[in-house]
């Protein structure tokens, strides 16, 4: 009996515990085992440094005009390895200041490189560099995706980002490449961040040579139409602008006439990324390129149409070494030694070297043979190709023949005061107060013995000769034909 | 009288056997069975040394409590350091454990926030917050250079590592992220891995189609969810921040321009989990 009162006193206990416990819960939770990252197996992805560095340079010399005059946005440290590659191999590294001085700089450049710019190329400019280019010289331009120039709007007051691909497409659209305005990214493959891009496959070109693995970091896409992509990367390397891999486009491109390369990328050349992959061997590669220019010598380049250290002068005998011509003379050594070239006079025209041959039109058979060349004849007038037939009295006449044998200039004017006033205008430096073709230029030195108010060169009959007798002899004005 | 007094003894045998145990019962169940509660934890700031520890301490009560069944993480957050959510992620992983953790986002749980998100049972947002951008952040010390007046025993003493070490760092964090989304989420993610770790923020809508998150909903939604899953019913909703005795004025994260307002941007250099809005440049 009381074993019964205990239970039915227990279950009374239990009665409201058990009501709620079903009221609230409704089973057992059995929970899962968590999983972690093992974080500990976590490794920071090793930089792919590359220690195989040619030492073996050849000397080329040269020099490389570097761009400071469109806001480039760069220091001359962070280029410090392509810089050292050129200077290891001879070549001069010189800065373009002021756009004035481009032109100029061009006649001796081996190549002109502009990195970064965020201002755009004028006319002109760009005018000078596609000459240049075309006569052999080298171009290089360098952008980055990371290298922005913050303007503000003046209407809206915001902010722009103003990167360098507009103003670099300003100069390159004329070699028929472009450089878009996005940058390559990976999420699959890439070295050490998504935007730092691998490229192993790459066009034939003295550039690409030797290569296996390049790097680069925060580069946009480099396409052209009718050149070479230089540096083309896998199906997972995508474009910024769509999400999308486009096969022509790629880190680098090179134009159809070899002589222009454009990067989408220049970080690769500061330290420590120029020694990952074969970052150095680009580099190596580049130096080559703009210390290789095949340049054909024109009087375009004038007055650095001298390659030697020497130049062999040689005076026709028809010309007397006067103090008027010796005074000429020391103006021309003095201008060639600013340029570290020296003089040799010498009695015959040598077979080689680089030589100077000062002249009257009456040329001996070693100067008639050059002259023979540019199908010059000089009689009473002067009869050229270029700008057909030419008054010879106060007239000069620079021709210029490059060869592998070496760069020869002529220097011609029908008599000793002129030649002299010939000499004068090369030790100034400047042949822009002439008339020039690529390997002629006619010079109005003197007064001749046909000039006159009327005289000179005139549209209606441009370098025909006057009559003589139509000029009058009292006239002293200098002519001054607009260079 | 002898009847009298054997109903008196049957009424007193009722109280003694039956009605005492009875309200003993009833006493003893409310304290042997608790009343289930789903504790809630807030998120309203960026995360970082303070606001990490008072989720900490949160979570930490709700372990130690018996009576709390499960949690939901309300968040309204752009992530933050790096390390404080690692301190965050590892306490929240013991409580799940042993109870269920369910989301609710509300106007954003981007990068570190999700990351806390994707190691919770459920998550639920709504059509229109912000979710995503799985990534890490970094600011890359400057080239080191010396300077006189300061004397350090290394060349990094000052800045910490090499800048190319520090991306690689960063990179060796990244793979940590993705890893706990990837553990986090499982099969429910619907896209390509490059997808939903390209860094995107997404709308809630979007999120949930793509697998990021898991239902539109708030908290009520995140209540009954964790409710379910902790297998209880007739709950009560509490705010654990002040069982826990947590003091939720906030401390100074972000970067405050001179006339006081407060940027998105944190107010040191270092490695984040953090949601940074675009800046506003055209």
């Amino acid at each position: 009996m009381k074993k019964g009162y205990f239970y039915i006193a227990l279950a009374a206990l239990l009665l409201p515990i058990l009501i709620r416990a079903f009221w609230f819960y409704r089973g057992t939770v059995e929970r899962p085992e968590i999983a972690t990252p093992d974080f500990a197996s976590f490794t920071m992805p090793e930089a792919p440094l590359n220690e195989n560095t040619n030492d073996e340079v050849e000397q080329l010399g040269g020099t490389v005009i570097i761009d400071q005059t469109h806001g480039n946005q760069f220091s001359m440290t962070e280029i410090a390895a392509f810089t050292s590659a050129i200077q290891q191999r001879g070549g001069k590294i010189e800065t373009l200041n002021d756009s004035f001085s481009l032109d100029f700089q061009l006649k001796y450049a081996s190549a002109f490189v502009s990195i970064s710019p965020s201002f755009s190329f004028s006319p002109f400019e760009i005018l000078s560099l596609q000459n240049f280019a075309e006569r052999g010289g080298k171009i290089l331009v360098f952008t980055d995706a990371t290298r922005n120039f913050i303007s503000i709007d003046f209407i809206s007051g915001n902010p722009i980002a103003i990167g360098d691909s507009n103003a670099a497409n300003s100069l390159l659209k004329v070699f028929d490449i472009t450089v878009n305005n996005d940058y390559l990214y990976n999420t699959q493959e890439n070295e050490g961040n998504f935007r730092n891009v691998f490229f192993d496959e790459f066009g034939k070109s003295e550039l690409t040579f030797g290569l296996k693995e390049i790097a680069f970091y925060g580069t946009h896409s480099v396409e052209s139409a009718s050149g070479l992509i230089l540096l083309g990367g896998s199906e997972s390397n995508l474009s910024s602008m769509n999400d999308a891999h486009h096969p022509n486009h790629g880190g680098a491109a090179l134009s159809a006439d070899g002589n222009v390369a454009a990067f989408g990328d220049f970080t690769f050349l500061s330290s420590p990324y120029s020694n990952y992959t074969d970052n150095a061997t680009l580099i190596s590669n580049l130096a080559d390129f703009v210390l290789t220019s095949e340049q054909s010598l024109t009087l375009q380049n004038f007055p650095y149409i001298f390659t030697e250290q020497t130049v062999n002068v040689y005076i026709s005998p028809d010309l007397n070494k006067n103090t008027s011509l010796i005074t000429a003379l020391s103006g021309l050594q003095s201008s060639l030694r600013f340029r570290n070239i020296g003089l040799n006079f010498v009695d015959e025209v040598p077979s080689s070297g680089d030589t100077i041959i000062i002249s009257t039109f009456l040329l001996d058979d070693d100067t008639q043979a050059i002259a023979n060349k540019f199908d010059v004849e000089f009689n009473s007038t002067i009869q050229t190709v270029e700008f057909g037939e030419v008054s010879s009295s106060g007239t000069g006449i620079f021709l210029f023949d490059s060869t592998k044998n070496g760069n020869t200039l002529v220097i011609l004017a029908s008599i000793s005061d002129d030649v002299i006033a010939m000499l004068s205008l090369f030790s100034g430096g400047s042949i822009n107060s002439c008339l020039t073709a690529d390997n002629i230029a006619v010079c109005s030195v003197g007064f001749g013995d046909d000039f006159g108010f009327g005289g000179g060169f005139s549209e209606e009959t441009p370098f025909e000769e006057f009559p003589s007798e139509e000029i009058p002899t009292d006239v002293e004005a200098t002519p001054t034909p607009s260079g | 009288m002898s009847d009298t007094n054997s109903s008196w003894e049957r009424v007193r045998g009722g109280i003694l056997w039956i009605v005492i145990p009875l309200i003993i019962g009833l006493i003893l169940a409310s304290s042997v069975v608790p009343k289930p509660v789903i504790g809630v934890i807030r998120l309203e700031d960026a995360i970082y040394g303070y606001s990490a520890q008072n989720m900490i301490k949160q979570i930490q009560y709700a372990a130690e409590h018996p009576e709390i069944r499960a949690v939901v993480l309300v968040f309204e957050s752009p992530g933050g350091t790096v390390v404080d959510t690692e301190a965050v992620y590892f306490e929240l992983t013991k409580l799940r454990e042993k109870k269920p953790v369910v989301t609710a986002v509300n106007a954003m749980a981007a990068s570190g926030a999700y990351y806390l998100s994707a190691n919770t049972d459920y998550i639920y947002v709504k059509p229109t917050s912000l979710i995503g951008n799985i990534g890490v952040i970094g600011y890359l010390p400057p080239s080191p250079f010396i300077i006189e007046d300061i004397i350090t025993t290394g060349p990094y003493k000052l800045w910490g590592s090499p800048r190319d070490s520090d991306m690689r760092q960063i990179e060796m964090v990244k793979q940590g992220f993705f890893e706990a989304v990837t553990l986090g989420r499982g099969d429910k993610l619907n896209a390509a891995p490059e997808i939903i770790f390209s860094g995107q923020i997404w709308v809630g809508s979007e999120a949930v189609r793509l697998g990021i998150a898991d239902a539109l909903g708030g908290e009520a939604e995140a209540a009954a969810k964790a409710a379910e899953l902790a297998k209880v019913a007739h709950y009560e909703v509490t705010d654990l921040a002040e069982l826990a005795g947590v003091n939720t004025f906030g401390g100074i994260f972000f970067l405050q321009s001179e006339d006081g307002m407060i940027l998105p941007y944190p107010n040191k250099a270092g490695i984040y989990m953090l949601y940074i809005p675009p800046l506003p440049i055209q």
